[in-house]
């Protein structure tokens, strides 16, 4: 173990850590974006979308982000459209993130019990103002746990751009790791920057969570 | 620009290496959730001991290994521990990252079940008599694994998936296979198709059997 080495790569640490930042946000805004419209839309007035939408997001979310990246990466230039990794690993994630928001979506609506639903449309509210006005406002509390969790785990989860040649914190500590052959102090000074950045949020879903069961 | 002509007849050259591949994935898989479980539920059942010293250590572990990247731990095994004198096959290293990842989420699924689990139910079978270790094994963990196992279901699912990983350190399970033929016959978009297709069938029959063992277990008697 030696601490010099920690000390001597840190600054090409941070700069990966930027990196990873900026990809992280870039999925979240456009990954939560499609995931919340895809979880709406599985409430719509047209069935057969609702459906569809709902298997879809089965199929999708069944297969490993890994091979989502690998399939958009390296499959998809077989039918002549060629993305280079940076916007391949952010279209993977994204399309993860959307997936999976619509799950967190679908979950907070149907947790309000239907009777909101049945009064709401009783006192005259069209089925768009139900779900606007009084549904969705009841829902958006019990997402935000599953949904911080959720951006936690895509945290974590860009590393897996390292895999195909993406500059962020994992492939920064790999570069590292190449000029100074020391894997173990390097992979553990990238592990506790994805701490800094993964546990308060972590905390911040155990936080919220306890809050919604208070009364 | 050349029109692409799809190969599915790779797919089927493929299929056997690619079934084999899956094979791997389904042991490993089944391997790791089996002792996460335990490990889990070890922990969980630990953090319930007096004092605050158990506690506090069940939860370092906890927040260490879920708020770190699981592809970080299994290099930190596989390329890390050799240079303190720890060397692990492929196998052994993805199979301890990934108990271990698991583990601390399960850990924190079995700890909410127990805390769930009403004070009254302490009391009760503490008045009837049982020892701490019995209530424990009679009372609370039957009752907490009932109250986890939506999470828990949903936890052993994504290790199904994260099992993917470790085709990074060369185990030859689906996703190692399907990079091992595209990059060979470069039949890409058909080769990762198939794989896709082969982990929705492990990962739908896994869901299937979940929300199967999930019915059982809660028309059981108590």
């Amino acid at each position: 173990m030696r601490v010099e080495i920690v000390v001597q790569t840190l600054p090409y640490l941070v700069r990966g850590t930027l990196s990873t930042v900026g990809i992280a946000l870039a999925v979240i805004v456009v990954g939560t974006a499609a995931g919340v419209a895809l979880g709406l839309l599985r409430f719509g007035p047209w069935r057969w979308v609702g459906a569809l939408v709902a298997w879809l997001v089965e199929l999708v979310r069944a297969v490993p982000l890994l091979l989502l990246m690998f399939f958009i990466f390296f499959g998809l230039p077989a039918l002549a459209i060629k993305i280079p990794t940076f916007p391949a690993a952010v279209l993977a994630m994204s399309l993860w993130m959307a997936v999976n928001t619509a799950e967190v979506v679908r979950g907070g609506i149907q947790s309000i019990p239907r009777g909101q639903f049945e009064a709401a449309r009783s006192i005259g509210l069209s089925e768009l103002q139900a779900m606007s006005y009084v549904i969705f406002p009841q829902a958006v509390r019990r997402m935000i746990p599953p949904f911080v969790g959720l951006c936690t785990i895509l945290i974590k989860d860009t590393s897996l751009a390292a895999i195909i040649g993406v500059f962020e914190l994992t492939r920064a500590a790999q570069e590292t790791i190449e000029r100074t052959f020391r894997s173990f102090e390097v992979y553990l000074t990238a592990a506790a920057i994805y701490f800094v950045i993964c546990f308060p949020l972590t905390r911040f879903a155990q936080r919220a969570e306890a809050r919604l069961l208070r009364p | 620009m050349t029109a692409y002509g799809f190969d599915w007849a790779a797919v089927v050259r493929g299929l056997p290496y690619l079934l084999e591949g899956a094979g791997l994935t389904v042991v490993i898989s089944s391997i790791a959730m089996v002792l996460a479980v335990l490990l889990g539920l070890a922990l969980a059942a630990i953090a319930q001991a007096p004092g605050h010293l158990a506690r506090r250590l069940v939860a370092a572990y906890v927040e260490a290994f879920r708020n770190t990247p699981l592809l970080i731990q299994i290099f930190i095994v596989y390329f890390g521990l050799p240079q303190l004198g720890l060397k692990l096959s492929p196998f052994l290293s993805g199979l301890a990252a990934l108990v271990l990842y698991a583990a601390a989420y399960n850990t924190e699924i079995f700890r909410a079940g127990m805390e769930a689990v009403p004070q009254g139910q302490f009391e009760a079978a503490r008045s009837a008599g049982l020892g701490e270790l019995q209530i424990l094994r009679y009372v609370i963990v039957p009752q907490a694994v009932r109250i986890s196992f939506p999470a828990l279901g949903n936890n052993l699912v994504s290790l199904v998936k994260n099992s993917s990983l470790v085709s990074t350190i060369g185990m030859v399970e689906l996703m190692f296979v399907a990079n091992d033929i595209s990059f060979n016959n470069f039949r890409t978009f058909e080769i990762y198709g198939a794989a896709a297709v082969i982990y929705v069938v492990i990962v739908l029959t896994l869901t299937r059997l979940l929300r199967a063992a999930e019915g059982r277990l809660l028309r059981a008697p108590a």
